[in-house]
């Protein structure tokens, strides 16, 4: 009875996603559709309605909220697949059956976050529709083909999410494994062009080009391959595996927390463990594709770029700085907890070089965050000279900023291959030299950023963008590139001295695995207010105009709020989904630990199964690492 | 009581309560929420402390062509109208731009004459302009030049004049388009009264 109403509950939210998905689908076709009756409009009434309002909230309000929601979603359901393929393909390699297990759990939050996702992309469409609607008929005149494109996108990603879902039990082994892991590369691959695909309509509004004669297609994809268009895809997917990871740290987090056994404690820690890898493998190159868009911004348009950085948005990028401080600092915590809380032993061995580390990431963060005009009495700004503070000052200009930056990713991939390389002796013969060649890799790269950065205050700004900002990015993705390899290369040799103890840890770092997380979305919400203000009284900038009441971008203050408030509502949407998602699995625990003496059995979602009891016990002095 | 203030309040409100959870429950579940809530809170506050600077629109400009007594009120037009509704810049510009996709047009109203520019704005496929700034073969831009005359940009005659006006001045030319030129818009009820009537939104795509 039990698993027959599971069955009929599980079929009811499938049925329930794929309304959601027509329901999305249908939105977007009343989208299409809709220039026609505006057009009639136009026809009769001599001046047709350009904005409309909704009392108390706004519109735009409403619209930004939304929107961000919506967003956020996207990014969550974007971000999962490339963290459950990930985590398929190695456990397809490693032989390690956790990893699948997980792999499978999280895609099993597709199927709602899809549904909860284009849910809010079909509200959103409405809002536009109805509250901007001269703005949508001229995006729709343009990048109407593209709306067929995306459409048909949809269809092929929801088909393949649905073979690769479904057909993960079918096609566990042999080939039919390979097909599967191929079926997710699929998915990711249709997943990156669902993304792109909006995100040339975003872009073109703030760096529009100008459209010859030509047909739809030819007019569509010259809008579409604007400026920015590429820095942001490639900025948003990145961010995207970031977001997948530190959700997935963060439900882990949650859930070690509250576990009540220790094969949970040792599943969630492990959970953690692989998100918060995941998340700062993306971050670390996140930095450089920010660079990358910012510099094409400037290329495009000095003004948008002077607006950003120096004009009324330059603040933004002191909070920028302090959220992004924080996850570094949140995940460097993390990796540091897990030295010296899983590794029995290590904690005096790795105390100096965590030292050393910690006092270097909070003097970059202290560099970074300090703003270039301080803010001062008519009194202090006087005694000063100006705003700028005769020794801060010298801190606060971007020279010094792309050098704490690079400095900070430096230390966190130390981190992360301290904590790689924790607990295990090389044996090769030739591990001397490879140790020396990489210290003196990472020595030299230090200093020459330092040097650069130094260097940068005495040429002119076109040349410390151009040569030395790029260089010092150049020099960083040199150390990555030598020593990853290297590392993995005297790893596969290498002896376990002291096995890593899984569940040890304190519960402080479950708060740092969803700190890192709500990090992560609220600097996602801010620098999406950044995109969009620096556009500033344009809808599509310098081509058409914002004519409406909310024409002004408010201030720093206002929008934080709104962030912070799209953040909790995000976070309740996420842990919605899990609890969606892991309903089912928590009825069958509870069933069959009914039937079964053994206590503490794993929650399917922590990539625990029956079938894995009898390896969890094995494993747990024992786990694989990625 | 300022919005700033009224903010602020809520933001403490906030972090108190996150504080508050945190001390007196137990559930884990919810003591992640105060936590959350608490990190929100701050966020939101450190936000509230920095300068608060709003950006605001500047006041929409239209053109009443009635005002328009001489080349240099033309030339004056032409240059917003260069910069806004005309999307030139979007493409041109004036001076050496690394980042320009089309030719350079410093001092192009010295170079062309009017009735050539004028061409080139409404027929430009009708002369195919090549870029020499490099060694070897010339190439094509990367944008291609629009009719400027018809949709999305859709300039109408005394726009184009004026925007001719505009390139002339700035290239250091006397200015060949008159006033006169214009035309004054018809069809009115009120005849008198036309030339109030026929404003020109400048920054208006379509």
């Amino acid at each position: 009875m039990m698993n027959q109403g599971l069955n009929v509950t599980n079929h009811g939210r499938q049925i329930a996603g794929r309304m959601a998905l027509v329901a999305g689908c249908a939105a977007l076709l009343g989208w299409i559709g809709s220039p026609d009756a505006a057009f009639a409009q136009d026809a009769a009434a001599a001046a047709p309605t350009a904005y409309r309002d909704l009392p108390y909230i706004g519109s735009r309000n409403l619209v930004w909220i939304i929107a961000q929601l919506h967003l956020l979603l996207a990014g969550f359901v974007l971000g999962v697949p490339i963290f459950a393929w990930l985590c398929e393909v190695v456990g397809w390699k490693s032989g390690d059956k956790r990893y699948d297990k997980l792999a499978k759990e999280f895609t099993k939050l597709l199927t709602s976050s899809y549904a909860t996702t284009a849910l809010f992309g079909g509200i959103l469409l409405f809002l536009l529709i109805g509250f901007y609607p001269k703005l949508m008929a001229y995006l729709t005149d343009i990048f109407f083909p593209s709306f067929l494109v995306y459409c048909a996108l949809f269809l092929v990603e929801t088909a393949t999410l649905y073979l690769y879902w479904y057909g993960w039990d079918a096609m566990s082994e042999g080939n039919g494994k390979k097909f599967h892991i191929f079926l997710g590369f699929l998915l990711n691959v249709f997943a990156f062009f669902i993304m792109i695909v909006p995100n040339s309509w975003a872009t073109f509004q703030a760096s529009p080009v100008v459209i010859a004669e030509g047909t739809d297609f030819e007019r569509a994809w010259a809008a579409t391959w604007n400026p920015t268009w590429w820095p942001v895809n490639i900025h948003r997917i990145i961010a995207n595996v970031v977001l997948g990871g530190y959700i997935c740290g963060a439900y882990a987090g949650i859930r070690y927390l509250s576990a009540k056994s220790t094969e949970e404690r040792y599943h969630y820690d492990w959970m953690g463990y692989v998100g918060n890898f995941i998340g700062v493998f993306g971050l670390l190159p996140l930095p450089f594709a920010g660079y990358w868009l910012m510099r094409e911004i400037y290329q495009y348009n000095q003004q948008m770029g002077i607006t950003l950085m120096g004009g009324f948005l330059s603040w933004l990028f002191i909070l920028q700085a302090m959220l992004i401080g924080v996850l570094f600092l949140g995940s460097n915590y993390y990796f540091w907890m897990g030295i010296t809380h899983r590794i029995p032993g290590s904690e005096g061995q790795y105390r100096k070089p965590i030292m050393a580390m910690l006092i270097i990431l909070l003097l970059c963060l202290a560099v970074w965050m300090t703003p270039h005009s301080l803010v001062a009495s008519l009194e202090e700004a006087q005694k000063m000279g100006g705003t700028h503070h005769p020794l801060l000052g010298v801190f606060g200009v971007m020279s010094a900023k792309m050098t704490v930056s690079n400095l900070m990713v430096l230390v966190t991939f130390m981190s992360f291959i301290m904590y790689w390389r924790a607990g295990k002796e090389d044996t090769a013969g030739w591990a001397k030299v490879a140790k020396s060649v990489m210290g003196a890799v990472l020595v030299l790269a230090g200093l020459a950023v330092i040097v650069l950065g130094v260097w940068g205050y005495f040429v002119p700004a076109i040349i410390r963008i151009n040569y030395f900002s790029t260089s010092q990015v150049a020099i960083v993705i040199f150390v990555m590139l030598t020593i990853t390899p290297l590392t993995a290369l005297l790893l596969k040799s290498a002896k376990t001295t002291t096995e890593m103890v899984w569940g040890k840890m304190p519960p402080r770092a479950g708060y740092s695995l969803v700190l890192n997380a709500v990090m992560v979305i609220l600097l996602m919400t801010l620098m999406g207010y950044a995109r969009s203000s620096s556009r500033v009284h344009w809808h599509v900038y310098g081509v058409m105009r914002d004519s409406s009441q909310y024409a002004f971008s408010p201030a720093l203050g206002y929008a934080a709020a709104l962030m912070a408030l799209n953040t909790f509502l995000f976070c309740l949407l996420v842990a919605f989904i899990f609890w969606v998602a892991t309903m089912g699995d928590k009825a069958k625990a509870a069933a069959g630990a009914k039937g079964s003496p053994e206590p503490g059995r794993i929650p399917a979602m922590a990539g625990g199964a029956q079938a894995l009891d009898g390896a969890v016990a094995d494993r747990s002095e024992h786990p694989g690492q990625v | 009581m300022s919005e700033v203030v009224k903010l602020q309040l809520i933001g403490l409100c906030v972090v108190g309560l996150g504080v508050v959870i945190l001390l007196f429950i137990k559930g884990q579940f919810l003591r992640v929420i105060g936590f959350v809530a608490i990190v929100l809170g701050l966020f939101s506050l450190v936000a509230l402390a920095v300068p608060q600077m709003a950006s605001l629109p500047p006041a929409e400009e239209s053109i009443n062509i009635a005002d328009i007594k001489t080349p240099t009120d033309m030339a004056t037009i032409g240059q917003k109208i260069f910069f806004s509704k005309g999307q030139c810049a979007l493409c041109h510009s004036i001076g050496p731009s690394e980042s320009a996709r089309c030719p350079d047009l410093k001092g192009i109203g010295a170079k062309l004459s009017r009735e050539f520019i004028f061409e080139s704005l409404t027929e430009p496929q009708a002369y195919l302009y090549l870029d020499y700034r490099h060694e070897g073969i010339p190439k094509e831009y990367p944008a291609r030049m629009p009719y400027i005359n018809k949709n999305p940009i859709g300039l109408s005659k005394n726009e184009i004049l004026s925007v001719i006006a505009f390139l002339q001045q700035m290239s250091g030319e006397p200015i060949s388009v008159n006033p006169s030129e214009l035309d004054l818009p018809r069809a009115t009820p009120a005849p008198v009264k036309a030339a109030d009537a026929g404003t020109v939104a400048v920054a208006q795509a379509r």
